[in-house]
């Protein structure tokens, strides 16, 4: 994992909104990289860096829209809050269905928006720790012996320790065995906790 | 008896009654000759000597055909022997004008008187003659003299008649007889009275005469009626009547002169009935008129121009400077008073409008149109008039009001289209202004940690990003407010950089693109800023639309000013859109045609009036890669290059 604190990237055009956002999360201490333009932000874009994005929906070129589209379509967990004017209210219930975070009209009170980037700063921390739980499951899965991922598949499918040995064709004993491998190969404490690692492993994204 | 003679013989003694005949004849003042019966002269009286030239002693003896001219001379024996012959009497006893011939072969006029003497014979005779050279000339001078009264009474282009005591015509002129239609030699013997006059006026125009007769009557006496001409016709004679009065003072007649004022009178009447025409056409109209005359300031007003001052026109008509200070308003005078002097002093004809304050407080609106003419001495006067046109402006003075409330409202609907944009124009300064000061608050709040940079940067962006909003703000209210059309002189370039602030929001907000292009050195334009730019922005808000319809790839719209072929500025606006089928070009510009789902219908019709008001005109043409150009002209001011 990378080093640099979690990042609040702002794109918007106006140089007016995007200086003064600048200096607002700069004097709430949050670190703030701002972007004229979405293909500007888009040349630098680093998927593996944390923080979120904070974007003006209507932007000359590539609006705001677009780069949403252009982030998801790399697969970015990047937590969007779009900043709109009066009368976008459509454009943000799309922006919204396409997996924004949030969006909060122009003109704000600070409060509102700090709250909403430190909303988004958090799930991007979440949705963070939850990839690299799923990193560490992949990998401990990756460590098991081919019968021990049958065994692991059996467990979590919710077949007893018997009826698992007969579709092995193995001692109910062996079964044991390997179940405990499994168990500590995969740093899992109960059945519960072990099916929940499979299914967050098979998690798309 | 022997003859008398002067030239007997010594011894023939004349007896007393000889010397006393001799006596007589030489006294007499008419010549006497004595001839006999063969025309032998016997006697030459002292007269006859001077008349003829001949003395006695020569003549006597020869025959008296000698103090006659040819014919007569050789004519003269044979009228004595037919006489003698026949004793019919031709001369004798009657006397006649006839020629003699003097001595020396003159001739001159002679009144001949022949007696015969009586109980002799063979027979004798004894003429007297008397000279008539001066008679002659008198007479014939009195002729001449009488033939050229006459050539004056005929002259005369009035009838001259005399009546005598009875009302009997005793002379006509050649006038006379033309106007009543009848010849002189007809008229003249026939009672006036009854030939000449209606019926019903015989009465009273012969009780007149009667008075003229009696002397009661004025001798240059006027009088007008009408006379019967032989065709029954009538014409109205002007009369001037003189009394005639004989030797002894008596009136024995009348001498008038007559004219004929028929169609004088004709012209009088349609005179008066045209003047009565003007009086109700100016009532009508509203029209007053006036004349004022420059040298001695003699003026006069129609009735109907007191009428629109409300003025009294018993008091007659005002001096320029009363009427100025009593029926102009205030704020009129200085301008009506520069256009007299203009018009007095410069000879320019004065056409203005203005206001008059009637005495009630009233205000009428005028038009006054005055030149300087000439009256006939040559002198300067104005003659003007004044058109009460205080209907004619409150009918203008609404449809104005209306067009003006059409335009504010298409420029309302306009905005309101706009509206996104332009609110995303006015948030983006004060969402920057609310950013600042909140962060301000924030670095504030913990000292040591503010850069003081950052409070500097933001204290001016705030007031800077504030005037910003406020500039947006104003240029809306001054756009979409109600207001009075005023011209200004304006850079082509400046109108369409000024316009931005509303078009680039929008078109932003529509994620479309405004490419700007004017050359740098155009002339400048007269036009109302905010119309034109109404103009301009409906014309954009058309290619939004129109690039949004087509799902254009091409999202540009094209904004230019250039000069055209004809010297006029053209400003165009290009877009890349549905362009403008027939159907839609021949509807285009109907009022409340609209081809959009919200459109009004009166973008373009307004803004066609905008620029025919301007002088300009609205047109489009296809934009060569798809889409419409929608393009108008403005009058360039001449020489105005920057």
């Amino acid at each position: 994992m990378k080093e640099k604190p979690a990042t609040v990237f702002v794109v918007d055009d106006d140089e007016a909104v995007r200086t003064s956002l600048r200096l607002l999360l700069k004097s709430v201490g949050l670190p703030v990289e701002t972007y004229a333009a979405a293909q500007e932000f888009l040349d630098q874009f680093d998927p593996d860096r944390a923080g979120c994005l904070v974007l003006d929906i209507r932007m000359p070129g590539i609006s705001g829209l677009e780069l949403q589209q252009h982030l998801n379509d790399q697969h970015s967990i990047m937590p969007i809050v779009f900043i709109t004017g009066h009368g976008d209210v459509p454009m943000a219930v799309e922006a919204m269905q396409a997996g924004a975070v949030d969006f909060i009209q122009k003109p704000f009170r600070d409060q509102d928006l700090i709250d909403r980037i430190n909303r988004a700063l958090e799930k991007d921390r979440e949705m963070r720790n939850a990839l690299r739980e799923r990193d560490e499951i992949r990998r401990r899965m990756s460590q098991l012996t081919p019968r021990e991922r049958e065994v692991l598949e059996l467990v979590t499918q919710g077949k007893a320790n018997k009826v698992i040995a007969g579709d092995l064709n193995v001692s109910q004993r062996t079964v044991e065995i390997h179940r405990a491998r499994v168990m500590e190969k995969m740093g899992a404490n109960s059945l519960a906790h072990l099916v929940r690692m499979v299914i967050e492993a098979h998690r798309d994204g | 008896m022997s003859p008398p003679t002067r030239t007997g013989g010594p011894d023939s003694i004349p007896s007393v009654a000889e010397l006393e005949l001799r006596a007589v004849l030489d006294a007499a003042v008419d010549g006497v000759i004595v001839i006999d019966a063969g025309g032998t002269i016997e006697t030459f009286s002292g007269a006859a000597e001077r008349l003829f030239g001949y003395t006695s002693a020569e003549i006597v003896g020869r025959n008296v055909s000698v103090l006659m001219p040819e014919p007569f001379r050789s004519q003269h024996d044979g009228y004595l022997h037919h006489h003698i012959r026949t004793g019919e009497q031709r001369i004798i006893g009657k006397g006649r004008e006839v020629v003699a011939q003097r001595r020396d072969g003159t001739l001159f006029p002679v009144f001949l008187s022949v007696g015969r003497i009586a109980k002799i014979d063979p027979p004798r005779f004894v003429g007297l003659i008397s000279d008539i050279s001066d008679r002659k000339r008198v007479v014939e001078a009195l002729r001449r003299e009488r033939d050229r009264a006459q050539a004056y009474l005929d002259l005369a282009e009035v009838t001259l008649l005399a009546l005598d005591s009875n009302g009997t015509i005793s002379l006509v002129n050649r006038k006379g007889c033309e106007v009543l239609g009848w010849p002189e030699d007809e008229l003249v013997g026939r009672n006036w009275f009854a030939t000449c006059l209606p019926p019903e006026l015989r009465p009273e125009v012969q009780s007149m005469f009667d008075r003229f007769f009696s002397g009661t009557a004025s001798p240059a006496h006027y009088a007008e009626h009408e006379v019967l001409t032989r065709s029954g016709e009538r014409k109205l004679i002007a009369w001037r009547n003189v009394v005639l009065r004989d030797e002894r003072g008596l009136i024995n007649g009348t001498l008038s002169s007559g004219e004929d004022v028929t169609e004088q009178r004709r012209a009088i009447e349609a005179l008066q009935k045209s003047e009565q025409l003007l009086r109700d056409a100016q009532s009508i109209a509203n029209l007053g008129n006036y004349e004022i005359h420059l040298q001695n300031g003699r003026m006069s007003w129609s009735m109907q121009l007191h009428s629109i001052l409300g003025t009294d026109p018993e008091y007659g008509p005002l001096q320029v400077r009363e009427f100025v200070e009593r029926c102009v308003h205030p704020d009129d005078r200085e301008r009506l008073l520069a256009a007299w002097n203009r018009l007095t002093e410069d000879k320019e004809p004065m056409d203005v409008e203005y206001r008059i304050r009637r005495p009630d407080g009233s205000i009428r609106h005028v038009h006054s149109i005055a030149r300087l003419t000439q009256d006939a001495e040559g002198h300067d006067q104005v003659v003007g008039t004044l058109h009460d046109i205080t209907e004619r402006k409150h009918t203008q003075e609404e449809v104005r009001q209306t067009q003006q409330r059409l335009t504010q409202f298409a420029r309302l609907s306009t905005m309101g289209e706009m509206a996104a944009g332009l609110a995303h124009e006015i948030n983006q300064p004060l969402t920057a202004i609310a950013n600042y000061s909140q962060a301000l608050q924030r670095l504030l709040a913990a000292p040591s940690a503010a850069d003081p940079a950052d409070v500097q940067m933001a204290l001016s962006q705030i007031s800077a990003q504030a005037l910003r909003a406020g500039e947006v703000i104003r240029r809306l209210r001054s756009f979409v407010k109600n207001r009075e059309a005023r011209t200004e002189v304006i850079d082509p370039g400046r109108l369409i950089a000024d316009l931005m602030v509303f078009a680039e929001p929008d078109a932003r907000v529509n994620d479309i693109r405004i490419r700007v292009e004017h050359e740098a050195a155009l002339p400048q334009v007269a036009c109302d800023p905010v119309q034109i730019q109404q103009v301009l922005l409906n014309l954009i808000r058309n290619a939004i639309d129109a690039t949004n319809e087509a799902e254009a790839a091409h999202r540009e719209i094209g904004l230019r000013a250039r000069l055209d072929e004809s010297g006029a500025i053209e400003i165009s606006v290009e877009d890349h859109g549905i362009g403008i089928s027939p159907q839609v070009a021949e509807n285009l510009g109907n009022p409340f045609y609209t081809t959009k789902s919200s459109g009004t219908g009166l973008g373009i019709a307004i803004s066609r009036s905008i620029l025919r008001a301007h002088g300009g005109r609205l047109a489009h043409r296809p934009t060569p890669d798809g889409g419409a150009t929608v393009f108008f002209t403005l009058p360039a001011m001449q020489g105005s290059e920057k």
